[in-house]
Order: structure tokens, then C-alpha cells, then sequence
């Protein structure tokens, strides 16, 4: 689904190989070996929180809350009023989704979100960010220049709409709830679940047009 | 000491979390509406307020709830709990001409970070 996008932004931004570097990797595993000799940290642990968030919780459960609010105007009344515990209704919480705020496009207004003093991110209805989320180009590129960082995600915002940058750089973490595309009036909350793309749910995509 | 991060309990941590949002009543210096500048302030020391918006006039766009404050809490200071307001910038004010005048950055700042500002931004 969001493949094409990855492989675009690995080519702009050159940072996004950062993490994958082989001195830093070797840091990271001196720092566990160290965390885990000084009986710090249970490598179980590890292991569980890698599983969960690789293969339990990601963007499908931002999905699933976005056709809900597209398809239950009372969810989402609910979900713009008070995010955290409408996102909860599904089960959704927890680490680094607290405090939820749902953030609602409309014709006039397109939210976009960024975290730029480090990557911080929705993870019980977003999963873990992209690479690119998290490198610096995008990071200091979308509160300057949003329009054009858009541009280069392949969507277009008429001058005519607000760009409305969101900086989580505190407690709060910020999901987009993208429009509903044209076109999907007899489609099930199942079906339109499937044309929401995480890049819709942070503001750097729209859903998929059917 | 600090405690072995473990498995056990972990579903727990993943379920619930860990807020840093605190049941601590202090009042609030700002309310919706109200125009304010983040403090220009320059630490070496850890805090959220970004470069980018430091000396910035805004406008308080909605007032959060009580956090417990990074940049003391940090330090192990005390956890200082204060109020934190969204905060709406216009990108002109942030970046200057060029820019579209629509636009605009909502940003998250603790009660420290902002002061009263008598001109309408």
C-alpha cells in the first residue's frame, strides 16, 4: 500500500539510510548487551515489544477508526470531541497514544503532522513511524516549507485551502482523520477501511480513490 | 534504584502507557483567545520548546490540561506540573513574506514557555 511512497522518500532523503548504519547498530546492541548485563532490561522484553509493534499494532487500526468516523456520525463527533477514549472504543491505547487529538480535513482546511524534536508519533492506531517520519529532512522540512513537502509526497493543496502544520512536540499525539473520498457512498465500513493509507492518517497522503 | 525493564507487566505498560499528563490542580495563566510569544530562552539542557517558534507571537488556541514540565523534570528537578496550551503561529509570523498567508503551525507549549503579548498577532 504505502510501498511506492517509501521507495520515493528513500530516494529524496538521503538521512533515511541513517538508522541503518552499521556503527550505529553496533551502538544500539552495546547499549542492550550493556542494559541487559547490568539486569536492566529482559531480552524477552524486547523481543515481545518488537513482535507487538511489527505485527499486532500499525496502521490498520487507524484505518479501521477512520471508517468508523466516515461511516458513524455520532463516532465521530465523539472522536473529534474527545479522541483518546473514541480511539479506546476499539481497544486502541496506550504507549505514545495517551492523549489523542484527532484532526479533521476539511474542503478548507488540510492537516499535516510532524514531530520535529524527534518522532514522536500515534503508535495505537499508527504502529512505528516510517523512516522517514523520523529523519531530519522531513522533520525540519515540513513546518518551513509543508506545501512543498507535499509536492514531493505527490499531493497538490490548493493555495486557496490552509495548510495546518501540527508540532507534536509535547504529550499530545495527533492523527489525521482524512475526507472521505467522492464515490464510496455504498461502500461497508470494512470496504472504505481498506482505502485509508497510513500517509492519509499523518496528512502527507490522501485515501485511495476507488 | 532504577527497576529492570520486564516482561512481566509489559502487556500492561502497552495497554495503558504512561502519561505524563497529572491529576494536579494549578492554575492557568492563559485562556483561548489570549495572544502570547514563546520566551526566546536558550538551554543546553533538555526542553520542547523548538528553536522555531522562540520569541514567535501566537495565539492560544486551547489549554490542554496539566503535564508535568520536560525541561525540570529532566534534570530531575521536580516535575514542575503546568498547563499546556495548544498554540496557533501563522507561517508568516514563523517564516516571513513568501509564504501562503493561510497557513498556519499548531504547536504544544507548557505555561514556561509563553508570556502575555498585548499586540494582536
Amino acid at each position: 500500500m504505502t510501498k511506492d511512497h517509501d521507495d520515493h522518500h528513500d530516494h529524496d532523503h538521503d538521512h533515511d539510510h541513517e538508522h541503518r548504519r552499521p556503527d550505529v547498530a553496533l551502538r544500539v546492541k552495546a547499549i542492550e548487551s550493556l542494559l541487559v548485563e547490568k539486569n536492566l532490561l529482559d531480552p524477552e522484553a524486547v523481543d515481545k515489544l518488537i513482535d507487538l509493534y511489527e505485527h499486532k499494532i500499525g496502521p490498520r487500526n487507524g484505518a479501521r477508526v477512520v471508517a468508523r468516523a466516515w461511516t458513524d456520525p455520532d463516532y465521530k463527533a465523539r472522536l473529534l470531541k474527545d479522541g483518546t477514549a473514541a480511539i479506546a472504543e476499539f481497544g486502541y491505547s496506550g504507549i505514545q497514544g495517551e492523549d489523542m487529538v484527532v484532526l479533521e480535513n476539511t474542503p478548507g482546511v488540510h492537516n499535516m503532522v510532524v514531530c520535529t524534536l524527534c518522532s514522536c508519533y500515534p503508535w495505537p492506531t499508527l504502529g512505528l513511524p516510517p523512516n522517514w517520519y523520523k529523519a531530519a529532512p522531513y522533520r525540519s522540512r515540513a513546518v518551513i516549507d509543508p506545501r512543498g513537502v507535499l509536492e514531493e509526497f505527490g499531493i497538490t493543496i490548493s493555495s486557496e485551502i490552509e495548510v495546518r502544520v501540527w508540532d507534536s512536540n509535547a504529550e499530545l499525539r495527533y492523527l489525521v482523520l482524512p475526507m472521505r473520498p467522492a464515490g464510496t457512498e455504498g461502500m461497508s465500513e470494512d470496504e472504505l477501511a481498506e482505502l485509508v493509507t497510513r500517509d492519509s492518517m499523518i496528512g502527507v497522503g490522501f485515501p485511495v480513490q476507488p | 534504584m532504577p527497576t529492570m525493564f520486564s516482561v512481566k507487566g509489559l502487556d500492561e505498560l502497552v495497554r495503558t502507557g504512561g502519561s505524563c499528563r497529572v491529576a494536579v490542580e494549578v492554575p492557568s495563566g492563559f485562556k483561548p483567545g489570549d495572544n502570547v510569544r514563546a520566551v526566546n530562552i536558550n538551554p543546553i539542557t533538555h526542553t520542547r520548546l523548538p528553536q522555531y517558534v522562540r520569541g514567535k507571537r501566537g495565539v492560544v488556541v486551547e489549554d490542554r490540561g496539566v503535564f508535568v514540565f520536560p525541561d525540570t523534570n529532566s534534570q530531575l528537578k521536580g516535575e514542575k506540573p503546568q498547563h499546556v496550551y495548544s498554540v496557533v503561529f501563522t507561517a508568516a509570523e514563523l517564516w516571513g513574506p513568501g509564504v501562503n498567508p493561510r497557513d498556519t503551525l499548531y504547536i504544544d507549549l507548557w505555561e514556561d514557555y509563553i508570556v502575555p503579548e498585548e499586540q494582536a498577532s
